[in-house]
């Protein structure tokens, strides 16, 4: 019974092509600045003292690897791929059940929870497109720029990103069968992911406050460090699959739950 | 066994009774009618009974799987064929991908022969869809898998009299080859046409259910009568003539009591001419709701005044 996960994932291309694409532009231009960009990082470094540098996640700012974790991973992954997933996972059953398809897709023999799970599978789509297309930039992009990266730490970077990117989407999907309106859904996922990225971020600052930043996602994912130091950080890892689950899991007790 | 059980079904919203303890069964083979106006619940009913929505109270069936049981209410759906009344499709693709989509999930086997009877532009985004050909899309798909009971939400709506007229035909082999049929409908016409029993739902409530035949025959007659005077209401009128209409010597109207009385009754008049027939469903209609809910009170009222 695939017949839902294939049509979900046919939707899917056409955006996860255009936003691969954007997001595709939006690195090359980067890492054309890197270069200029990496001579002013180096007396941004020495000007501040090391401790607020960490603080603000920047770290080896003016080597490749440090630009690309630091910066590179932070904007376009974390917030901007972020909020792709949670925005479309938002859409997916509300979306249906205010058209009334989901009328018509629940008439079928097939459980409510095989219909949740198999949209949620069909994000495969973005997840494969942005990674093999963003890889490809930015591996090609560095060797333009006359710089290198170790293209294995890339390929990690990239795959710790993945269960980051699935919080994400579970966000986006237990908003999509709990409220009632598209609008809502999309618009709240849409906020909770850049309102998490902006409080992990902020947390840091302040070690009083630094505690905040543990509830939300984006503390466990580090390409930095995994890019700098070669960390790889696969208890947090962990955690974020487990926080998936449990969110992919609400929303099958809610939407089982519910009139449609 | 019967094919659709209902056991005091019924559906809260807040303070509305959408379903209030409705309780009937749908029998094999046949082509029941669910008659009732606009926002009288015979929608709620249909998505009780697909398990789209939960009952607050009491329970139905649906070809043996009891519709609390999501498990086996699933399994049964692959021999329930669905016409909803308002069509939810994927407004991009074409007409033939939506029945993919669904070929997909429950099988094709009679697309072919469906679409010599009703031919969307299977081509054509359904976005580009007028309403009768989304609801030729939705026949489609809602027979295509040969399922055992169809669950069709104002089928007819939208289509042109020709196509209306192929539909009727269809679920009346339909029903010759053993399936079973429950279609919802406001139009009187239709259920009268095709329906071998109907029930009337009444804001929430079953108001009737009987076979047509008994229906038409329970609903009293139409008398249109012409006296030789001018008609003297005092006398003329008595408790059991509905929805009547006195112009000068000329009265028209449904008798609901025992035809000997009415015949007694009229002896003592002088007519220049009778007419006694059998009311048509929408007369019948009337007789459970009044002409918009509350006519039937105005019109019974004053008529019941002057007989005490």
């Amino acid at each position: 019974m695939t017949a839902i996960l294939r049509a979900e994932s046919r939707q899917l291309v056409r955006s996860s092509l255009v936003l691969t694409g954007l997001l595709a532009l939006l690195l090359a231009f980067v890492l054309a600045v890197f270069p200029g960009f990496a001579e002013e990082a180096a007396l941004v470094e020495e000007a501040f003292p090391p401790v607020l540098l960490g603080l603000l996640g920047i770290e080896e700012i003016h080597t490749i690897e440090g630009f690309v974790g630091g910066y590179v991973f932070s904007i376009v992954w974390i917030l901007f791929a972020g909020i792709y997933f949670a925005y479309v996972s938002a859409g997916m059953i509300v979306d249906d059940i205010r058209t009334r398809r989901m009328d018509l897709t629940l008439s079928s023999p097939v459980s409510r929870e095989s219909v949740v799970l198999q949209k949620v599978a069909a994000l495969w789509v973005p997840l494969v497109a942005l990674h093999v297309g963003l890889f490809a930039v930015v591996a090609v992009g560095i060797r333009v720029i006359g710089e290198s990266l170790d293209p294995v730490a890339l390929a990690m970077a990239h795959l710790f990103l993945v269960p980051y990117l699935l919080v994400c989407a579970g966000i986006g999907i237990v908003l999509s069968v709990v409220l009632e309106r598209v609008e809502s859904a999309q618009a709240a996922a849409l906020g909770l992911v850049f309102v998490l990225w902006l409080v992990d971020g902020l947390s840091h600052m302040d070690p009083d406050f630094e505690w905040v930043g543990a509830a939300t996602p984006s503390r466990y994912v580090d390409p930095g460090a995994i890019l700098v130091h070669g960390e790889y950080a696969f208890g947090d890892a962990g955690l974020l699959l487990v926080a998936f689950l449990a969110l992919i899991v609400i929303a099958l007790v809610v939407f089982v739950r519910r009139d449609i | 066994m019967s094919t659709i059980h209902m056991d005091g079904l019924t559906k809260r919203y807040g303070d509305v009774l959408a379903n209030d303890s409705v309780t009937f069964d749908v029998g094999s083979g046949e082509i029941f009618g669910y008659l009732g106006p606009n926002g009288a619940g015979k929608t709620t009913t249909i998505r009780l009974l697909l398990g789209l929505i939960k009952p607050t109270s009491g329970t139905a069936a649906v070809l043996g799987a009891d519709i609390r049981d999501r498990r086996a209410l699933t399994e049964r759906k692959a021999a329930v064929g669905y016409l909803p009344d308002s069509l939810g499709f994927e407004e991009r693709l074409t007409g033939r991908q939506v029945l993919d989509y669904f070929a997909r999930m429950r099988g094709d086997e009679r697309r072919d022969e469906l679409l010599e009877l009703f031919h969307p532009p299977l081509e054509k985004p359904v976005e580009t869809y007028s309403h009768g050909n989304k609801r030729m899309l939705g026949i489609v798909q809602a027979f295509m898998h040969d399922p055992q009971l169809a669950i069709l939400d104002e089928p007819t709506s939208g289509l042109d009299p020709l196509k209306q007229d192929r539909l009727h035909q269809f679920l009346e082999a339909e029903r010759d080859a053993g399936k079973t049929i429950f279609l919802s409908s406001h139009v009187l016409s239709e259920v009268q046409r095709v329906c071998d029993r109907v029930g009337i739902i009444r804001e929430g409530k079953l108001a009737a259910l009987e076979d047509i035949d008994a229906l038409l025959e329970r609903s009293g007659k139409r008398v249109w009568i012409h006296l030789t005077d001018p008609v003297d209401e005092e006398r003329f009128v008595t408790p059991e003539m509905i929805d009547l209409e006195v112009v000068d010597s000329a009265a028209q109207f449904t008798y609901t009591g025992e035809y000997n009385a009415l015949v007694d009754h009229l002896g003592a008049f002088d007519i220049a001419n009778i007419e006694i027939t059998d009311p048509q469903l929408d007369e019948i209609f009337k007789h459970y709701y009044g002409e918009d809910g509350s006519a039937a009170t105005n019109h019974e009222e004053p008529v019941q005044t002057e007989a005490e």
